[in-house]
Formats: C-alpha cells, structure tokens, sequence
C-alpha cells in the first residue's frame, strides 16, 4: 500500500474504510440474491461471489494467508461440491419451492433464533482491541497456534471431516446397492462411486428438459 | 538422416521467430511504461509528475502480462499444431504468411469478427460471465511468478507476495467455477456433463497437485517464490529436482576440487557425515523426481491437457463445456487454456527447475565470470546504464526460464502427441488411488529425510 500515498490524498477518509464499503457493497446484495433467487444453481453461484467478496474484507485486514484460504477452500471446493450436489440429487431444478409447513418454518424460525443469540453474544461479550499495527504474514504464525494453542478445536474439525467423509462413503455405497438390486449388471462388482455419479449424472441433464 | 529434418529446421525457425516477438515486444512495453515514462518525468517538480510516475511503475507487471498473454497464445497454439504434425509425420499449417508463420493471427482475428451466438434457453448473463471468471485468473494468478522469473527487478518486487506460491495455486483452482458455469448456462446437456466432469477431475487432481507444492515448501522453509527461486541459485545440483537442495554439499566438493583445494575431502565428510546422511540425500532425490512426476500429471489434469481432456472429450461431447460458445467468447476460453499451460510450467520452473538460474554451476559458468564480462559488458553500456533497457541481473535469468518454460510446454505436446485418452472411471481410479496415497507417502518421507542432512547448505 506504500505506492498508494498519492492516490491517498484524493479519496475521502481512509482507504481502509472505502475498501470496507466498496466489499461490503458487493457482498450483501449477492448474499441476499443466495436467499432470494428462484434458481438454485444461481444462488450456488452467487456463494461464490459473497466467499470472494468476504476473502477481499481478509485481504483489506492483511490477513493474506486467511483470505487465499477462504479462496481456495470455500469459494471454490466447497460451493462446487455443493452446485455438484444440487446437479445431481434434484432433476426438477427449476421448480418452485414449496412453502414450507408450520412445524417446519417455527423449527428454522427456532435454530436461525439460537445462532443469531450466540453470534451476538460472541460479538458482544469479547473485547475486540483496535491496533494500527500490522499483523505479520507470517505463515509461521498461524501454525503455531494451529498446533499449541488452538489444537483442540484443530482436531475437532479433522474429526468432523472424517465422519463427513465417512457419511459421503456410506451414502453413495447404498445408492449403489439398491441400482443393483433394480437392475444387476455382470460388472457391479467393479463399478466404483465416480463411474456410477456420472452414470446417474447423464439421466439427469437428460430429464432436465 | 532424419527423415523430416526439414520440418524440424522450419519449425524451430518459426519458434525462434514468434518468441524473439513475444519477449521484444514485452521487453519494449514494460520499458516503456515502467522506465522510459519516469526517466522522461524525472525533471518535473509536479505532484501529477509524480502520481504518473508511481502509477506506471506499479502498473509495469500488469501491462506486460496483458500484452504477454495474447501473443503468447497465438505462438503456443501455433507451435502445437506445427509440433503435432512433426510428430505425425504432417506438415500442418504452413499457408499464412511466410511458412504458416500468421496462420494463428489470421485464427484470431477470423474469431474476433464471428457473430456472437447466445443459444436459446441459456442463461445470458451467466453464459458471459463464464469465459471471463475462466480468463481472470490466469492474468491475476501469473503475477507473483513474475518476480521469480524476473529475478527479482526492481519493478517486479511488488507484485511479490509473502504467501506466493499459496495465492498462485488458490487463483489457479478458480477456473473450474468458470467452467461449471459456463457449461450449465450453455443449456445443452454435453457442456454440462463436460462442465461436471471438468469439477470433479479439477477438485481430485489438485490434491495430489497441492500436495507436491507443500513437500516443496516444507523443504524449502517458505511459500515465498523468490525465496524458493533464489535458494536454488548455483548450478544444476542446487535445483530442488535434485534432492531439494540435497546435492548442494556435493556442488560445494566439486567446487572445491576444481579450485585444487586439499582439504576437499574434508568438507565432503562435512557436509555428508554419517550413512544417515547420505541415504536421506537419495531417498530426497528419489522424492524430488517422483514429485516433479505426480506435479506435472496433477497439473495436466488441472488444465484439461490430453490425457485428461475428458471434459472436451470431442468423441464423447462435441466440444465439451465450450460447446455452445463462438467468436470472442470461445477465443477467451481458448486463450485461457494455452494460457493456463504457460503457467503451470512457469510453477514448475521456479519450484523445481531452479527459476532463472543457470544448469551451469558458478565456478563453470563463464557468464558470471568478471573476466569475460567486464570487456564485453562496456559495449552494452549505453543500453544498461544510459537509457536502462537491459538489466544483466534480469535478462539472463529471464532467458533461462523462457529456454525452461518452453521445454515444458514442449513436452506436455510431445505427451498430447502420444498418449491416448483416460476414461472417466480410470481417470478416478488413478487420481485417488495412486497419486493422493503416493503423494502423502513422499510427503512423510521427505518430512523425516529432511531432518538427517542439511538443504541448501
């Protein structure tokens, strides 16, 4: 940012701050169109542009590595798997979504409730200390503290990403088993996951229309 | 006698002709916008002399890379129709122009003038967005690289970030959003089974590919790419492909026996002192070579090169994911591709070649020999030092990594010229089942080797 002191001069306030807007800006009505458009492919994408918009906000506090991170990981592995997932589990990708039943919409009404309370009393309860100084980009750093202070909660999340992995495996083994009891073919045995999510996959850009 | 040594002569002909253009014509921008412009400015006591001044500095790596990638994408497609046809015994394109030379220039501008077909169905804005999410990163994600390659330079330094390597690898995993986007807003189920295709093999091939950059890195010490650059600076056994550094020890012996020094054996048991020493070194170097393997299947993959093309699988799916597209649209997804093949060369350059340094080690290099260079450096005097057109501390570094690039690139055509296509299940199979287990294998193993001798001593 050093090379900007000149172009400084010419924009009101601090750059920080005009960043901040200008992401903000972008990120919340792309947010509102994950909640609001009809297409649900649309708004998978759309995740993607609120992740890029978010990894910005990283890089405008000069977390460097958090915000290749975020890149990296959400914005592109994990909203791929979940466009992926919405490709293959709903043929009707374009029909309207029901409205949900009373004890469905009082349920989500309940859990949005509780996560609103516990991010707003985790926001409000911490101190949060303002300091002009800059953080290192040290990548040294955040292993650090992946692996002595914060490396309970580190193994939690590899736990919790075995058992996802472990519950992909199960679900697509049983997918398998009831195919081959529809229609047995001689090579089941060797059919492996991929082979049959593409199988699956052509049946469903075929019925799209 | 070669039988078609002719073609050969005429193709290397027409290499040398479009890269002396290429680089000439980079070299002559970013003199321009970066030192000519502030030389001519440097005068002038005014506020606005001195924005200009900053800005064109800063702006230096953008603009070279914005008139790099167009012309670099004609020359790559060119040369892997001309290199094809070697291979294949043809002639290839050989009309336009002197010998075929403006055959790829006449493809351009013949794509630039075709009319613009939206398909009925499609979803317009997203069916425009996809090609330039697809061609974004390859402009942003070279950046970094350009201070490795340029050895640093002055005007290079800024795009160079501490997190280097990570940023190039997590805009290069964009792409693939592109590609799935393009292919759904197509409306035709080929681009979308292409599209789908392309994200599962992008997501199970960056694994193993990330992972050999990270066994890299973890040699290295840093993500830095200068630094990865530099620590492999003095020969060809200094570069990571050999043991990562391992071999410097030995370098240092041979330098020393050539010098005629005694105690050269001495420094051999220095480096090297027990066996735990020296089988580390060779199982580092086994290590190396096998992740200069898995990285170059890894990024074949990633790029859609042959043997994993599947997602334009032109038997299977017409044209795959860019089925639907035409004129300029399809021309970014193209440029993107042979784009996207530069870069992932240029990586493997600076992460396992040894970026801008010379096979040579110092003590045999005559380039870096004061007594050769000092009478001929005066006779490029008034281009280095007057007017600054030639920096000896880039250029030769930069000729390197071109001479390394374009091996690179060569033999990914020479792989499309030779091997046949994976089929979707095997491509699974292959990616999940033997590169991801190898490569975690390497990783552990180089994480304990590393411990027994010392890296770029």
């Amino acid at each position: 940012m050093e090379h900007l002191d000149l172009l400084r001069a010419w924009i009101p306030g601090r750059l920080d701050d005009f960043l901040f807007y200008l992401l903000a800006v972008m990120a919340i009505p792309m947010a509102l169109g994950v909640l609001f458009d009809r297409t649900i492919i649309r708004s998978g994408f759309l995740l993607i542009g609120v992740f890029g918009s978010i990894c910005g906000l990283f890089l405008v506090l000069q977390a460097q590595f958090l915000a290749l991170a975020q890149l990296m990981i959400y914005a592109v592995g994990i909203t791929l798997v979940v466009v992926i997932a919405l490709m293959l589990t709903n043929p009707k990708l374009e029909k309207e979504a029901q409205p949900g039943t009373a004890h469905q919409q009082l349920g989500s009404f309940l859990v949005a409730g509780a996560l609103f309370f516990t991010i707003y009393c985790a926001l409000r309860s911490e101190s949060w200390p303002l300091s002009s100084e800059a953080v290192s980009p040290d990548v040294q750093t955040i292993g650090m503290a992946l692996t002595t202070t914060y490396a309970l909660p580190f193994e939690f999340a590899s736990v919790l990403l075995l058992a996802a992995l472990v519950g992909a495996i199960m679900l697509a083994k049983a997918e398998r088993a009831i195919s081959d009891k529809e229609e047995p073919s001689k090579e089941a045995g060797e059919q492996n996951q991929p082979a049959t999510l593409f199988e699956r996959d052509t049946t469903v850009s075929s019925t799209r229309r | 006698m070669i039988a078609n040594a002719a073609e050969i002569r005429k193709f290397t002909i027409l290499s040398w002709g479009w890269l002396t253009i290429i680089f000439g014509l980079v070299w002559a921008v970013s003199w321009l916008v970066g030192v000519a412009i502030p030389l001519l400015l440097a005068n002038v006591q005014a506020d606005w002399a001195r924005l200009v001044t900053e800005i064109c500095q800063v702006l230096t790596p953008l603009v070279a890379v914005m008139v790099f990638i167009p012309i670099n994408a004609m020359f790559m497609v060119l040369a892997e129709r001309r290199a094809l046809a070697l291979f294949t015994v043809r002639k290839g394109p050989n009309r336009v122009g002197p010998d075929g030379f403006l055959q790829t220039l006449a493809d351009a501008l013949k794509l630039l003038f075709k009319e613009d077909i939206t398909p009925r169905g499609a979803d317009a804005f997203m069916f425009t967005l996809a090609p330039i999410i697809f061609f974004a990163p390859s402009i942003f994600g070279a950046l970094p690289l350009l201070a490795a390659v340029t050895n640093n330079h002055n005007l290079f330094q800024v795009v160079n970030l501490p997190t280097g390597i990570f940023y190039v690898l997590a805009v290069s995993s964009v792409p693939v959003v592109g590609i799935v986007m393009g292919g759904w807003a197509s409306n035709n189920k080929y681009s979308l089974v292409g599209a789908l295709r392309s994200a599962a093999q992008a997501i199970s091939y960056e694994i193993p590919l990330v992972l050999s950059i990270i066994t890299v890195c973890l040699m290295a010490g840093t993500l830095d790419v200068v630094k990865i650059a530099e620590m492999q600076k003095g020969g060809l056994l200094n570069w990571n492909i050999l043991g990562g550094g391992a071999l410097s020890g030995l370098n240092k012996y041979f330098q020393a026996l050539a010098a005629g020094q005694a105690d050269a054996h001495q420094m051999l048991s220095q480096y090297y002192p027990d066996w735990g020493s020296v089988i580390a070194t060779v199982v580092l170097i086994a290590c190396t070579v096998l992740l200069v393997g898995i990285y170059l299947t890894g990024a074949c993959a990633e790029i859609n090169r042959i043997p994993f093309d599947l997602p334009e699988a032109e038997s299977e799916l017409v044209s795959g994911y860019n089925t639907e597209y035409s004129g300029i649209k399809f021309a970014i997804f193209f440029l993107a591709e042979f784009t996207n093949l530069f870069i992932v060369s240029t990586i493997a350059t600076v992460m396992f070649l040894g970026g801008g340094d010379c096979p040579l080690p110092d003590w045999l290099n005559p380039l870096t020999n004061p007594a050769v260079t000092q009478p001929v450096g005066k006779f490029f005097s008034f281009f280095t030092d007057r007017i600054h057109l030639i920096d000896p501390s880039t250029f030769f570094p930069a000729i390197w990594v071109i001479i390394k690039v374009y091996a690179l690139v060569f033999f990914a055509i020479l792989v499309r010229g030779t091997l046949p296509r994976f089929r979707i299940d095997q491509l699974m199979a292959f990616g999940w089942k033997r590169l991801v287990p190898l490569s975690l294998i390497i990783f552990v193993l180089v994480t304990f080797a590393k411990g027994a001798v010392r890296l770029h001593v």
